[in-house]
């Protein structure tokens, strides 16, 4: 199933879920990335955000090629969400930067990482089209 | 889902929000009927459970600006009581510092992701970038968590969280009703506080009001103990001020008598050495005139003869003043005792001559002095200071007879000590002075005569010596001191 715009309401539970996702980037020469983050941020029905954290290899490609596919696992239907999005824009400030901002904190307070796992932005995506994938169905 | 169906289950979700709805209403209610904090907690946290089904819930109330500490719990095994959330620490502390609601499912699925992470870096080798894992009171196990502020106007008071193992249990709903529930605690917890905190200014100004009336009453009494404690303190410093300006004084006098005898030794020795010279000249003049054999030549010589006599006359005058200055000499040195600073066996007696010898310029014909003394041993002690003992009360015993009278001075020993009396005839003390003559500036003798020092010098002697001293006195007919002092003074 695919679609181009509206993500479902039921794919926020799939973000919420804390299973990582895994996130797919390219370079400008066409070289792949792919690299796992803890959460996906709905921010609405056509855009998503993701934690910018560390300057790292994930940064530089969107930057370079704002194309991603992002993929999200929902163990309990065994369904794969695979996010095909685009950059948009990122935000250090806001709504959008305070709510992922306090959810990382807090659990990285406790785990005595609140040094390391310090936002820099949400880098918000505008989700082109997605798909899910029935893996029960897929793996028959 | 068909029309039937369907309104059927409108109709339920009408009878849950109805349900709901009173539920809130009760708890308001409730909390609101109190200004204990307890029934407020319990209420709450009771109500949550078995209403809306959050078995564990907490709530905490900010110690000061960095801690939280947990007043009321329900569903714990520990209950969590008195434990402490630092600020900014864990989902709780998250949601004090940003004061913002905060609500997370899959919360163990992210810790794992977080753990992961840590044990890469520890196994990295960069442990050291790593804090300290903290203990947040609640669940070990809790998997969501909806924590939100207790809020008064823009001030923070609070946090109350529920918490469950379950995965995904808080609706987007539970958040609207734990909000307003902890809306509702807030306001109660807040009134409960400042009842309670104003019930304890209460007391306080109570306690304040009984010990201020319990001051009140006591003051009067404390103010005479302290002005006694004062007085005390006074005559200590003046007696103090006092032995030190005689002791200063004593000892100028002493260094004066040595320089004075040192010097009046050698021209005394010439005064001496001459008379004795003039005495055997006169002796040698008178053997020559009377030899027959000149006497016959001169015949009589009566003015010689009564000019020889006169000279033997002077010449007797002339030593028995020589002696009489040598004797002064010798009592000022053993009045002052310089040379022997130190605890010595002193003869008494010695002392009370040589004071004697050196106040005869006070008594003269005028006083008659009677000496009673006994078989005295020997006793330990400052001889300067005893001396000066000696010299305040002969000197007052003088001073105190107008005119003629007696002084009569006694010794002996008694028990383990010595007895010294000294009695005189003269005016006496009156009985309302009588108290007081041992304080430090009290004198009779009017400005610029007595200090008022020398019985407190005196006093503060003897006590210095384990001694006593008692006075009695009849006005017109006389005062007796008597002195008491042991063999041996062990000070």
């Amino acid at each position: 199933m695919t679609n181009d715009t509206k993500l479902p309401n039921e794919i926020r539970v799939v973000m919420d879920n804390g299973i990582p996702a895994v996130v797919v980037t390219c370079s400008a020469d066409g070289s792949p990335n792919a690299t796992i983050i803890s959460h996906v941020h709905y921010v609405d029905e056509s855009h998503i955000a993701l934690s910018f954290q560390f300057f790292n290899k994930t940064i530089r490609n969107v930057r370079e090629n704002p194309h991603a596919c992002v993929s999200l696992n929902d163990l309990r239907t065994n369904t794969q969400w695979i996010l095909d999005v685009q950059y948009d824009h990122s935000e250090a400030e806001g709504p959008i930067f305070d709510e992922m901002d306090m959810r990382i904190e807090a659990i990285a307070s406790a785990s005595g990482m609140a040094g390391i796992f310090k936002l820099r932005a949400a880098d918000v995506y505008r989700v082109k089209s997605f798909k899910s994938l029935n893996k029960a169905a897929f793996n028959r | 889902m068909t029309g039937r169906e369907s309104d059927n289950d409108l109709a339920e979700q009408l009878a849950r929000r109805s349900a709901e709805v009173e539920v809130l209403r009760r708890i308001a209610l409730d909390i609101n009927a109190t200004l204990d904090l307890d029934p407020i907690y319990d209420v709450v946290l009771r109500t949550m459970d078995e209403c809306f089904g959050f078995r564990h819930s907490i709530i905490l109330l900010l110690e000061d600006s960095n801690t939280l500490r947990v007043v009321a719990s329900h569903g714990y095994q520990d209950q969590a009581l008195g434990g402490t959330v630092e600020v900014g620490i864990g989902v709780i502390g998250m949601v004090a510092k940003r004061r913002r609601l905060m609500r997370v499912n899959h919360l163990r699925a992210q810790q794992a992701y977080f753990d992961r992470i840590r044990s890469q870096m520890q196994e990295a080798g960069r442990a050291n970038e790593l804090g300290e894992v903290m203990a947040v009171p609640g669940l070990a196990d809790a998997d969501s968590q909806i924590a939100i502020p207790l809020m008064i106007k823009e001030k923070l008071i609070g946090v109350f969280s529920v918490e469950s193992r379950e995965p995904e249990p808080f609706s987007q709903h539970d958040e609207t009703l734990v909000t307003i529930v902890a809306s509702q605690a807030a306001s109660a917890i807040q009134n409960a506080l400042l009842y309670r905190a104003g019930e304890e200014r209460r007391l306080e100004l109570a306690e304040a009001h009984e010990r201020l009336k319990e001051l009140n009453e006591t003051l009067e009494e404390r103010v005479r103990t302290r002005t006694r404690e004062l007085e005390l303190v006074n005559r200590d410093l003046r007696e103090t001020q006092a032995q030190l300006v005689r002791s200063s004084t004593m000892a100028s006098l002493g260094t004066l008598a040595a320089g004075i005898a040192h010097e009046l030794n050698t021209p005394m020795g010439a005064i001496h050495s001459n008379a004795d010279v003039e005495r055997r000249a006169v002796g040698l003049i008178r053997g020559i005139v009377r030899d027959p054999s000149v006497a016959s030549k001169l015949g009589p010589q009566p003015r010689l003869e009564r000019t020889l006599k006169i000279l033997d006359e002077i010449n007797q005058i002339t030593l028995e003043a020589a002696e009489r200055v040598t004797k002064i000499v010798q009592s000022l040195r053993s009045f002052a005792r310089l040379d022997q600073p130190e605890l010595e066996w002193v003869d008494l007696h010695e002392g009370i001559e040589s004071t004697l010898t050196l106040m005869e310029h006070l008594v003269k014909d005028r006083v008659q002095v009677v000496k009673n003394f006994g078989d005295l041993p020997k006793v330990k002690c400052f001889a300067s200071q005893i001396n000066q003992v000696f010299a305040n009360l002969l000197t007052n015993a003088v001073q105190a007879i107008d005119g003629a009278g007696t002084m009569t001075i006694t010794t002996n020993q008694e028990e383990a000590g010595v007895v010294i009396r000294v009695a005189d005839t003269g005016s006496g003390i009156r009985p309302e002075h009588l108290e007081r003559i041992f304080d430090p500036g009290f004198t009779t003798k009017g400005v610029g005569v007595g200090t008022g020092l020398g019985l407190s010098i005196t006093y503060r002697i003897i006590e210095n010596h384990q001694g006593s001293i008692g006075v009695a006195s009849e006005p017109g007919r006389g005062t007796t001191f008597s002195l008491r002092l042991p063999i041996t003074s062990t000070r």
